[in-house]
């Protein structure tokens, strides 16, 4: 005989972990072996529950004098509840959905995997790898204030692309010991993408430096992109080097990346309040016509700097207490 | 008898060639007596790290009044009045007899100290206020490098010309420890106080009239509290500052054209100024450079000068090198320069900075100014301005204006005036 619908046993995240096949009704349900539905639940009663229809042809749920009763959606305990294909219920402590068999399906999900394996080809590495070099390349060309030799130019990245191969078979090593295959080529493609990250990064705050030099913290801003490249990094090869699941690899990778953050920041602000006589300025430069900047005017650069002796004041007060 | 006549003659001019000669070698014959006659009225200074009773500076006085009061220079005590609980001053005379000594007034802007010595002298000597002819021979004494008193011997080459604060020009080896120590002439007269060299012969003293000044300024009985001082060097510095950034870098600033740029030059009389250009061969790119400085400094500690000011002009051009090229030399330039050597947690705070770009009257600048402040001179200010020309592809300007020991007031007016003296063509 064909099923009706089926009553679903629910985790705690509304995701279906048994599945019963209801062929007809009156439909019981407990912890009883007797139940067409039993549920494990030593919260439930061995007969909780029926689910018959009316007069009508409705679903009725009633609770037959359970100790725990029965709870709607929204947590309130009732004697009789209506239910429709897709109502959640709770007995005891146990969360039921009831499905009829035409209950509508959520669209079928696409298959990443040849995207991720098209990614983590040897091809993609050798790609990713040639235009790290080409970037490090014009940078080294770019940085340059001398006659360019090619020789130099090409010679100038060599030492960081032989750091990311080591990094790459470092992380390759890991990958054989723990899931029994190298995957040098995934490991190094996403070792070339986290470096042209971080050069992207670096570029674009150079630029909102030149232009937004009255931001303050901006270099917090830049930080927080290196966190997330360097989350991106970890997440990335974690899932060759590992077994863990998405969510557990996002969190290691947060996890290390907020660690990052937290060290450099502390650093940063316990290099600012130890004594030197270096001036910390952002003088970057950029040939720009003149017209796109945004500009103070002299008045109002000269009345800023008041903020500077404010701050001297507070630095001088600090200095005072803390001389003997 | 006219034959006596000629004989006594005769005996005349023979005596008198050996006299001749006594008279020619007279000045270096003076030269000890001047010290045996003088020697006595100078003391060796040394200031005194009072825990470990180890010397911490040395330097050279003189007793300058019957009152027994010791003229000196400020900077030979500086320590003793930065930090009073520290430091003491032990007096030691000819005879090699030591005593205590106070400190009863300072000159910071002259580099003047007076004494007061816990013993009464046996004299001192008289200072000379008139002024003293070009090439008068001179008698300096001191303890040069703690070797004992010593005599030097120059002469007098008048006031320096172009210098904020006159200072006469002896050409006489000074040293080391010497400074604070009187120089004289033959009959005695001080008429400076030793207190540089640039070697070579080259020694400058503070003149007589300023040692004058303080000593009729100063108590001679009050002992004045060590920590009073170092609020009277801060005062007196405040007070100079009017004498010498009032007006400068204003609408009659002289200019140099570097390039594109009309800038300002030689604000005053007593900035000297150099330039200088960088084209070598194997440099994409060509750098001139304008560089003026004031001369003289107010000594304020090892750690701490007043009075400086510095610019420089660098003016960068190519014709090679690509506009991002071009760019990462200019921001290279613009950042450089960004420590300076002297200061201390004890005597300063760290650089505070403000960067913006700035609309000026001929077009948009990169500016910077930074500042710190004097920890024990409260009001006082180190400060370096930059600012870099905008909108230019393949050249463009760096100029720095370095101050030292200014008011905040003063930091932003003098940066102001200088910002509006930069001008260029576009």
């Amino acid at each position: 005989m064909a099923a009706l619908g089926y009553i679903e046993i629910l985790d705690v995240k509304g995701n279906a972990i048994e599945r019963h096949g209801i062929e007809s009704f009156p439909v019981s349900i407990g912890r009883a072996y007797t139940n067409q539905v039993i549920v494990g639940d030593p919260y439930v009663c061995p007969m909780h529950l029926t689910i018959a229809p009316d007069e009508q042809g409705r679903l009725i749920a009633r609770d037959l004098d359970s100790v725990n009763g029965l709870r709607g959606q929204a947590g309130d305990r009732v004697a009789t509840l209506e239910i429709q294909s897709g109502s959640q219920f709770r007995i005891g402590r146990t969360s039921l959905r009831y499905c009829s068999v035409d209950h509508p399906l959520a669209p079928t999900a696409v298959d990443g995997i040849e995207l991720v394996s098209r990614l983590t080809s040897p091809f993609a590495a050798v790609a990713a790898g040639a235009l790290v070099l080409m970037a490090l390349c014009l940078e080294s060309f770019l940085s340059s204030i001398e006659r360019a030799k090619a020789i130099n130019i090409i010679s100038e990245p060599l030492p960081i692309i032989a750091t990311m191969l080591g990094w790459a078979g470092l992380w390759s090593l890991a990958s054989r010991i723990v899931v029994s295959h190298f995957n040098f080529a995934p490991h190094a493609t996403i070792a070339c993408v986290a470096l042209l990250g971080t050069s992207l990064l670096g570029i674009g705050s150079e630029w909102l430096e030149f232009f937004f030099p009255a931001i303050p913290m901006l270099w917090l801003l830049g930080l927080l992109g290196y966190g997330l490249v360097l989350a991106g990094l970890v997440y990335g090869h974690l899932g060759f080097a590992s077994f863990m699941r998405s969510r557990a690899r996002l969190r290691a990778a947060l996890a290390v990346s907020i660690a990052v953050i937290g060290m450099n920041t502390i650093s940063y602000f316990a290099a600012r309040s130890r004594f030197s006589t270096v001036m910390e300025y952002t003088g970057v430069l950029k040939p720009v016509d003149a017209s796109l900047l945004p500009a103070t005017s002299v008045d109002q650069f000269i009345a800023g700097s008041q903020k500077i002796k404010s701050e001297l004041e507070g630095l001088a007060l600090k200095a005072k207490v803390s001389q003997p | 008898m006219k034959r006596d006549i000629y004989l006594i003659a005769w005996v005349l001019v023979l005596l008198a060639l050996p006299m001749r000669g006594a008279f020619g070698v007279q000045l270096t014959a003076g030269t000890p007596e001047i010290f045996k006659q003088y020697s006595e009225h100078v003391v060796k200074i040394e200031v005194v790290e009072t825990a470990s009773a180890a010397k911490a500076s040395i330097g050279t006085g003189f007793f300058a009044d019957k009152l027994g009061r010791i003229v000196t220079n400020y900077h030979v005590i500086s320590k003793l009045v930065h930090s009073p609980e520290r430091y003491r001053i032990v007096l030691t005379d000819v005879a090699g007899q030591t005593s205590a000594a106070s400190v009863l007034g300072v000159d910071v802007v002259y580099d003047l100290a007076i004494l007061r010595p816990d013993r009464r002298p046996k004299g001192f000597l008289a200072l000379e206020s008139k002024p003293v002819e070009q090439g008068t021979r001179l008698y300096s004494l001191g303890h040069p490098r703690d070797l004992g008193l010593t005599i030097v011997e120059g002469t007098h080459n008048g006031l320096l010309k172009h210098t904020l604060y006159p200072k006469v020009h002896f050409t006489g080896s000074l040293n080391p420890g010497m400074s604070g120590g009187p120089t004289l002439t033959q009959s005695g007269q001080v008429i400076g106080v030793n207190v540089a060299t640039e070697g070579n012969q080259i020694s400058f003293l503070v003149p007589a009239e300023r040692a004058v000044a303080l000593l009729e300024k100063t108590s001679s009985t009050a002992n004045p509290a060590a920590a009073s001082f170092l609020a009277d060097v801060g005062r007196q510095i405040h007070a100079n500052q009017t004498r010498y950034l009032e007006g400068m870098f204003g609408a009659n600033t002289p200019r140099v054209e570097l390039g594109p740029y009309d800038l300002p030059t030689k604000p005053t009389e007593f900035f000297r100024c150099w330039a200088d250009a960088l084209r070598r061969k194997e440099l994409p790119y060509v750098s001139i450079s304008h560089d003026c400085s004031t001369d003289d400094y107010i000594f304020v500690s090892s750690e701490q000068s007043s009075g400086i000011v510095r610019f420089f002009h660098q003016f960068l051009s190519t014709e090679e090198l690509n506009p991002l090229r071009f760019f990462t030399l200019y921001s290279a330039q613009f950042q450089a320069g960004n420590a300076v050597m002297f200061g201390n947690e004890e005597e300063v705070t760290p650089f505070r900075c403000q960067t913006r770009n700035v609309n000026a009257a001929k077009g948009k600048l990169k500016a910077v100014l930074c500042a710190r402040q004097y920890l024990k001179l409260p009001g006082l200010y180190d400060a370096v301005f930059k600012v870099a020309t905008l909108g230019g592809r393949n050249a463009g300007l760096v100029s720095t204006l370095s101050l030292s020991g200014v008011s905040f007031d003063n930091v932003q007016s003098v940066s102001r005036r200088y910002m509006e003296n930069i001008k260029w063509q576009r």
